[in-house]
């Protein structure tokens, strides 16, 4: 049992240590809240995100948007 | 042998393609340390369906001769096109000091096909049902709205498990991946440059 609990414990131990940390200086507590929300789940925050860069492209561009995506929508 | 490990494999790729979507960090991390080269085939088998979809779309005609020409054309493209980037996230990862392994960076970068598989589908299926172009009615912009904002999510996506491949497959930090990715994108521009001018892939399929 404790064989077993050490050894779980260095497979722990060791995939944590495996990686360098990251690092920005004063903006590191920013990346590290913004990557916890994208480790779980991170499809409807990137929905979100996504919407808000939609909406702000259309408002700078307006109905020029309809372009852009039939040019994508032959792009496959 | 052989068809345990397909079997086992078949397994994971269905857990590891369900768990990119709701956890991919912590699946990332278990494609990277244990993953199996033998995930790859389902993911070339997804892959080739696209590729025969969209072969018959891009065709517009039931012939054989042509729609196998287009299906080679596409798949054998997409098939370089893997091999290139990893060869080349490989070598640059390796100069600013990455530690990983290829088979990590073969399976990564393989998982990270799975949103472009999605976005590539969706597309070809919307040119069917409603072929280009849009108009300036509420209608078009409505839909025009929706399909980049789908763009969009799946570019993020793309964006965020390419970002893992790098961080688990050549244990690298963010700055070093920026390094990377500021040295491959160029190179992968021009290539997706020759690619479009070949007429093979208008949006390159990275």
């Amino acid at each position: 049992m404790t064989d077993l609990l050490y050894k779980k414990f260095v497979e722990r131990w060791e995939e944590v240590t495996q990686l360098p940390p990251t690092t920005l200086g004063p903006l590191t507590g920013l990346y590290k809240t913004l990557t916890r929300r994208l480790k779980v789940m991170p499809l409807p925050a990137l929905f979100i995100v996504s919407l808000v860069c939609v909406v702000g492209v259309y408002v700078l561009f307006g109905s020029a948007i309809t372009l852009l995506v039939s040019l994508l929508q032959r792009g496959f | 042998m052989i068809l345990a490990s397909l079997v086992v494999a078949l397994v994971a790729f269905g857990k590891n393609s369900i768990g990119i979507v709701s956890r991919p960090y912590e699946t990332y991390r278990r494609i990277t340390d244990h993953g199996s080269l033998w995930e790859l085939p389902y993911l070339g088998l997804v892959l080739a369906l696209y590729f025969a979809l969209a072969s018959v779309v891009k065709t517009a005609a039931f012939r054989p001769f042509l729609l196998t020409r287009q299906f080679v054309l596409l798949a054998g493209s997409a098939a370089l096109t893997y091999l290139i980037v990893v060869i080349l996230m490989w070598e640059v990862g390796k100069l600013v000091g990455g530690k990983g392994t290829i088979r990590a960076l073969l399976l990564g970068w393989g998982y990270t096909l799975v949103p472009t598989t999605l976005w590539f589908l969706a597309t070809s299926i919307l040119y069917v049902l409603l072929p280009p172009p849009r108009t300036d009615s509420p209608a078009g912009i409505a839909f025009s709205v929706l399909f980049l904002m789908f763009s969009t999510a799946l570019f993020f996506w793309k964006f965020v498990l390419a970002y893992l491949t790098m961080r688990f497959g050549l244990h690298l930090d963010l700055l070093r991946i920026a390094v990377v990715a500021g040295i491959c994108l160029p190179i992968l521009g021009l290539y997706s440059m020759l690619m479009y001018q070949w007429g093979i892939f208008r949006v390159p399929f990275i």
